[in-house]
Order: structure tokens, then sequence, then C-alpha cells
């Protein structure tokens, strides 16, 4: 593993963790470790990554199976995040900072530094390569902590929706991975 | 003058017999087996209940209620029907049985039987 996705490992596992702690003293206070305003951040954050690098990719690959995917992500993740600011909006909650979504930034910005050298097909392969990793991390974290710390059951809904939507997404980049390899 | 008279006239032939000859095709149409509509409608990344008892010539109303582009496409190429996020699109069911899958999320998958 990278050193910026170690990173973003961390990062949601300390959301994870968390997690477990906030469901342990439950019986005494109901309070979720991250609430629904630091979720919706965290997966806004998640979605705007992942559309910033297949910017990235349908600037700089040539590769029309990997162009198709980059579209494809820009196409979903968008879409997702509309959803989530309408949903955001219509709960009137105001999406927090939170050390999960500041790390995936981190992280994230560290990635893009090193793909902006690479050329070709080396290109390709890594940012193939980081958009499995990245999709496995942030499925992880959906399924682990996200999905069953979220209250709202509109933003609950959004969530399961993205999780089955970026699962197809780490099929697709395993699928282009094994192409490029 | 006269040449500018003539175009209106008969651009409004023209105009005129355009009802004229939709009415004649709706016509038959009227009169023809009337083909039954089958609805298969994708939501949260998935395809919906698929009809069963679908006749040839019967019609395929594929509708994505995500927020998401998708598509229908037979896994023999025999259809490949894109569909944007809200859209409804129609085709006429051809005999035979069919599996299917979204090109953009192929772990969305199904089969369609049409006798
Ligand atoms: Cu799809």
């Amino acid at each position: 593993m990278n050193k910026p996705l170690f990173a973003i490992a961390v990062a949601l596992g300390i959301a994870s963790v968390a997690a477990v702690h906030a469901q342990a003293p439950a019986a005494v206070s109901r309070a979720p470790a991250i609430n629904d305003a630091q979720i919706a951040n965290i997966v806004y954050t998640a979605d705007q990554i992942d559309i910033t690098a297949a910017k990235q990719a349908l600037k700089k690959s040539r590769n029309e199976d990997v162009r198709a995917f980059a579209k494809e992500m820009v196409r979903d993740h968008a879409a997702v995040n509309a959803q989530a600011l309408t949903l955001v909006k219509k709960l009137d909650v105001t999406p927090e900072n939170n050390p999960t979504s500041e790390s995936l930034s981190k992280g994230a910005a560290a990635e893009l530094k090193k793909l902006a050298v690479l050329k070709g097909a080396a290109y390709d392969k890594a940012y193939v390569d980081n958009e499995v990793a990245y999709h496995k991390t942030v499925n992880a974290a959906l399924s682990g902590t996200l999905i069953p710390a979220a209250q709202n059951a509109q933003l609950k809904s959004l969530l399961e929706t993205g999780l089955k939507l970026f699962q197809e997404h780490q099929m697709h980049a395993e699928h282009l991975a094994r192409q490029l390899h | 003058m006269l040449r500018t008279m003539i175009l209106i006239a008969s651009l409004a032939l023209a105009g005129g017999s355009l009802p004229v000859n939709a009415a004649t095709k709706a016509a038959p149409h009227a009169t023809a087996p009337a083909h039954v509509v089958h609805a298969i409608v994708i939501d949260k990344m998935q395809y919906g209940p698929i009809p069963t008892d679908v006749h040839a010539g019967d019609i395929i109303e594929w509708v994505n209620h995500d927020i998401f582009e998708h598509s229908a496409t037979a896994r023999d190429g025999r259809f490949d029907v894109d569909l944007k996020p809200g859209a409804t699109v129609r085709m006429t069911a051809v005999a035979g049985t069919t599996a299917f899958f979204c090109k953009f999320h192929p772990g969305m998958t199904g089969t369609l039987v049409v006798k």
C-alpha cells in the first residue's frame, strides 16, 4: 500500500474505531461518534477526490478504456454529490469538517502529485491501481463505519446506493487493472 | 412576387397535407392487435422484476429511476439501450432468451425471455 492510501486507511480506521467506542456506552448515550453532518462531509470529500483524480486522468491518459472509466467516475460521483448536497440542504445540516475528511484530502493531494509526474502506460497503470485501492478503502469505510453510524434514513439510503455503485466501480477498476498488467 | 406566392401556396399545401398523412398512418395502428407494454424499472443500482409472459412484438419499456446513467446491453449484441438518469426508452421485444447487463456497472444483470 502506498503512503497516501495508508494515510486514508488510517483516517478511516480512526473513524471505525470511534464508531466501536460509540457502541459500547450506547445505553448511556445514543450520540454516535460521527454525526450525519460529518458523514455527509466525508462522503462529499471522498467523491470529490475521485472526481479530481478522474479529471487528471482525462487530461493525461490517451487510453480509451481508461478514459471511459474516468468519465464514468466523474459522472457517477458527481451524481452522488449532487444528491448529497440536496439532502444536506433539505436536512438543514452544515457539512462538518472532521479529521477523517481532512486526512482524506491530504492523502489525495499527495496521490495526485505522485500521479502528475507519470506518463503514458505507467500513468494509466498507477491511476487504475490507485482507483482499485481507493474504492476498496472507501467501500470498507461505508459498510463498516458510515452506513451503520448514519442516523437519517435518507442519508443511510444514499450511502447504501453509493456503496453498491462504488463496488461496481471497484470491479470495473479491477477489470481494467488486469487488462493493463 | 408571383414566385413567392406559389412557394407559399405549395408550402401551405404541403403543410396541409401533413395531418392527413398522420391520420392515415394512425388508422392501421388503431386496428392492429395491441402490443402489451412491459416496464423494467432500474432503481438503486439494480433492475427491478423482469416481466414474464412477454411475446415477440410486445414493447419493453426501460425506466431508469436512478440518478446514474445505466444501460441495458444484451450479451449477444441484439440490443444496447442507453439510459440517462430518469430516462424511459422503449424497444420492441424479439423472440428468444437474452442475458443483459449494464455496460457501466456490469454487476447489474438480468435475463429477458421473449416467447
Ligand atoms: Cu448501471
